[in-house]
């Protein structure tokens, strides 16, 4: 049974329609994110799930009701704000309150107590009586957090709400945030323009373009097997090779070079993509069919360097680990394990 | 900061801080000393000290009758220009409304327009349509002017604040009337406050609208200062006036708790 | 969004924009058309003829339009240097500065002109200046004298002149004058180059603001220059209250206002071209 289903839903503000016509089903507990560079649609995706926007057409369902034309005080989720959007003038615990409050099932000194139980999963009890203004970045985001669950929404919907935190501290709340919603259970729409960020944390990634999705799958399939240029070069910045294919080689429009790849696609133009860690490189290769190259960049990262390669007019980035013998400027040669290479049908896109 | 000033920049920073200290507080520490002094001829520096001005202030019905009437109208203006101002301010910060642009031009107009032009109007209209001018008139007018004020630190508060705090209330289950009630208005209230505080100032110590609109029955605690300032200048116009610069100053720290003065006047 | 939101700013902004009809629209057209009305109720403007026949009023007029200029050059002058002052003093000076500045403002106009005629008067303090009978050009005191009316003027206008221009001065940031002290510019080069120009914008709306108050105001004139020098809105007032000539009084406040909308104008249209 699905959750949260989206039923070709399209949305327009003014002339420009940002959503193009939108379906999407969500299985109970899972967590999906919704990921896409900005303006993609992402986040009016999710304020129309939450109704904050009125969609132009098509439905939103929640479990089995309909709750297209219910404004959100009436379709009981818990939303997290990219600010946080903590209320100035209430404590961490009256903030945390609040949706129970609304709701007046409990009495006070309950409602009291969920809060401060919600308040314990992110570690915030302590701080119950602070003031938002008197919290860090860090904290004000976990008292966030805990009131979107206070009131055991139906679905937990989050935008961008680690964005405004430092790299370090980003990486702890993914992790805190996937032992919550492993805990919770909820089922969680996560929107975020970080592909990192959407690949450790979820169960299913749907990549957004301009109003439509472009692609919907697990973490790994939308890395290894992206359908789209576009899915290839917005997740882990993929090297694309205009070709041909004919059969199972394709046939680079720079330099002709010949790539292997899987045979099982129709014939015509598409692109060749490349991993930038999928590539071998070192001075000579001896094995397989290598091809040469000229190195133009390096960049020491430590763990890994990046080099920029010159392949046949075409720039690539290779990944190499750190421990390797350093390549100077000048003539190399790259290689790659069979069927590394995956076809990505359609035309180029002129940008 | 920019370090190494010319003595000369820091000699004239000095000298002017001093000149402008003396320059803006002069007339008001003349009237505050006047005021105490024993001479029934007012005098500065005062001579001998008496706060038998005072007494006779407080005592006599030439300046509590006006002072009652002034206090009416400021209370009144202040809550109504709250009210109205913060409507408004509300309506424009929070909606995107086409032509927001010149509602609130429109509404801040009373700002630019020098008040004897409206002055003169409000007298012009209230004799013609009702014989006189009366105590409400002078509220309307006062209110008038006043609400651009309100409007301003209003909008000051609810820019500052985090726009999305009312859609969280609703996604946690509020209704409309309780997210006036628990979040926007709450939210809003220092600068509710502070405009309704600024309102009083204004409306208390107006005498240019109150001066067109007088009559007998309508006189204002500036008017009756006013009055008494074109025939005598006593000591006990100084304790007034001193009790009203009190007042100001009071008003002056209210606004310096609820948003900061720098808040409240510097754009 | 939906019906009800459309509905709420509507609710929310008719309340003030109906006072204002009735407390400004209404108020504010009828003395525009009582300027313009006849006796019998036609269109004349034979109330503007007099204003321009009548030697008495004409000349307060001039003398508002000179005083106008003369304190708001003054009061900018003092407002610049004193807005840059504030903008980078300590937070302390700039507190009590503000206070200075401001309680001014928010004291009654009877009041402070009270403070002053006390001043300014024969024997008041004013004349123990040295230096001050060059300015009055005698003993008889301030009281009479258009420096008398500045002074006093000026003291109530420099609030807003320099609320006006610290509000642009304070977002200058202070690296700008450093990268000019950098590229070699003195102290006052620096002043001069960098903090003027960005500081115009300021100026020009405090100077405007300064000058429809200035030649507006008449209570502050009416007590220190007297009846010997009236001002422009004196004689309105005295129109209007004294004489009751609302249709003559109605005819010189229509001056009045236009020529502070063609202030008001030309400033936004400078603030315009000026980005």
């Amino acid at each position: 049974m699905s959750t949260l289903t989206i039923e070709h839903v399209t949305k327009s503000f003014k002339t420009t329609q940002v959503l193009k016509g939108v379906d999407l089903e969500v299985d109970s507990g899972e967590f999906i994110s919704l990921l896409g560079p900005s303006g993609c649609g992402k986040t009016t995706l999710l304020r129309c799930i939450a109704g904050l926007e009125a969609v132009t057409s098509g439905r939103v369902l929640i479990g089995e009701r309909d709750v297209t034309h219910l404004p959100p005080e009436k379709r009981h989720l818990g939303m997290m704000f990219q600010s946080y959007a903590l209320f100035p003038h209430m404590s961490v615990r009256e903030n945390v309150r609040f949706g129970l409050r609304m709701e007046g099932k409990q009495s006070k000194k309950e409602q009291l107590e969920i809060a401060t139980n919600a308040l314990e999963r992110v570690q915030m009890a302590h701080l119950a009586d602070r003031m938002p203004t008197q919290l860090s970045g860090g904290q004000q985001q976990r008292v966030a957090l805990a009131r979107a669950i206070a009131n055991t929404p139906s679905l937990l919907l989050l935008d961008e709400p680690l964005s405004n935190l430092d790299a370090r501290l980003r990486e702890d709340m993914q992790i805190e945030l996937k032992e919550l919603h492993r805990s919770l259970g909820v089922t969680t729409v996560f929107v975020t323009h970080d592909q990192e960020e959407a690949l450790s944390l979820s169960d299913r990634i749907v990549l957004m373009n301009a109003g439509v999705i472009e692609q919907v799958g697990s973490p790994d399939e939308i890395y290894s097997t992206p359908k789209t240029a576009f899915a290839a070069d917005f997740i882990g910045a993929a090297n694309l090779l205009p070709a041909q294919k004919r059969g199972s080689s394709a046939i680079t429009s720079e330099g002709g070079f010949d790539i292997r790849i899987d045979a099982s696609e129709a014939d015509g133009d598409g692109q060749v993509m490349l991993r930038q860690e999928d590539i071998l490189i070192a001075a000579r290769i001896e094995e397989g069919t290598p091809y040469p190259v000229e190195v133009l960049t390096r960049v020491y990262r430590g763990a890994d360097v990046v080099y920029v390669v010159d392949f046949a007019g075409k720039h690539l980035r290779v990944i190499a680990p750190g421990h390797a013998e350093q390549l100077s400027m000048g003539p190399a040669a790259i290689g790659w394990r069979p069927l590394a290479a995956q076809w990505i049908p359609g035309a180029v896109p002129t940008t | 900061m920019v370090k190494s000033i010319p003595l000369l920049a820091k000699i004239g920073a000095v000298l002017l801080v001093i000149a402008v200290a003396v320059y803006m507080l002069m007339p008001l520490v003349v009237v505050a000393g006047a005021s105490i002094g024993s001479n029934r001829f007012l005098t500065f520096p005062p001579q001998g000290f008496s706060l038998e001005w005072y007494t006779e202030a407080l005592t006599t019905d030439t300046y509590l009758a006006p002072f009652r009437l002034s206090l009416m109208v400021g209370v009144i203006t202040a809550v109504c220009s709250a009210v109205l101002g913060t409507a408004a301010a509300l309506a424009l910060t929070r909606f995107n409304i086409p032509g927001s642009g010149a509602i609130q031009a429109f509404l801040m107009s009373p700002l630019t327009l020098p008040t004897i032009i409206l002055a003169i109007g409000a007298l012009s209209v209230a004799s013609m349509t009702i014989g006189a001018p009366n105590v409400w008139v002078l509220i309307v007018i006062h209110t008038v002017i006043t609400i651009p004020y309100v409007m301003r630190t209003v909008t000051g508060v609810m820019a500052r604040r985090d726009p999305f705090i009312e859609e969280a209330a609703r996604t946690l289950g509020a209704s409309a009337w309780n997210r006036y009630r628990l979040v926007v208005l709450p939210v809003a209230r220092p600068g509710i406050a502070a405009g309704a505080f600024f309102a009083f100032n204004i409306s208390f110590d107006d005498a240019v609208i109150a001066l067109f609109l007088r009559t007998p029955q309508l006189e204002t605690l500036p008017i009756a200062i006013y009055g008494q300032l074109e025939y005598s200048t006593s000591p006990t116009v100084a304790a007034v006036s001193t009790m009203m610069v009190l007042l100001t100053v009071v008003l002056i720290l209210i606004l310096e708790k609820l948003i900061g003065l720098g808040r409240m006047f510097v754009s | 969004m939906n019906e009800r939101t459309r509905k709420e700013p509507l609710l929310l902004l008719l309340p003030a924009a109906l006072l204002l009809l009735l407390g400004f629209v209404t108020p504010v057209s009828a003395m525009l058309l009582m300027s313009v009305q006849s006796p019998a109720g036609g269109f004349t403007l034979d109330n503007f003829q007099r204003l321009f026949d009548s030697g008495y009023n004409l000349q307060a007029a001039w003398r508002s339009l000179r005083l106008g200029i003369v304190q708001t050059v003054v009061t900018i002058l003092i407002a610049l240097p004193l807005s840059y002052l504030m903008s980078r003093a300590s937070s302390k000076l700039r507190s009590f500065l503000l206070i200075v500045v401001i309680l001014p403002l928010m004291t009654s106009v009877v009041v402070r002109t009270f403070g002053w005629v006390v001043l300014m008067g024969p024997n008041g303090l004013m004349m123990k200046v040295p230096g001050a009978e060059l300015l009055v050009k005698g003993t008889q005191g301030f009281l009479g004298t258009e420096a008398g009316v500045s002074i006093a003027m000026i003291q109530v206008l420099l609030p807003f002149a320099v609320l006006s221009i610290l509000g642009v001065v304070s977002g200058i940031k202070p690296q700008l004058e450093e990268a000019a002290r950098t590229l070699g510019a003195g102290y006052w080069r620096s002043l001069w180059h960098v903090v003027l120009p960005l500081t115009l914008p300021g100026i020009v709306a405090g100077a405007s603001l300064v000058f429809v108050l200035s030649v507006s105001s008449f209570i502050t004139p009416r007590f220190i220059g007297g009846a010997q020098i009236p001002v422009f809105a004196q004689t309105i007032y005295v129109d209007a209250t004294t004489n009751l000539d609302w249709p003559f009084a109605a005819a010189q406040a229509v001056m009045l206002f236009a020529g502070v909308m063609l202030v008001l104008i030309a400033t936004a249209r400078l603030g315009r071209t000026k980005g």
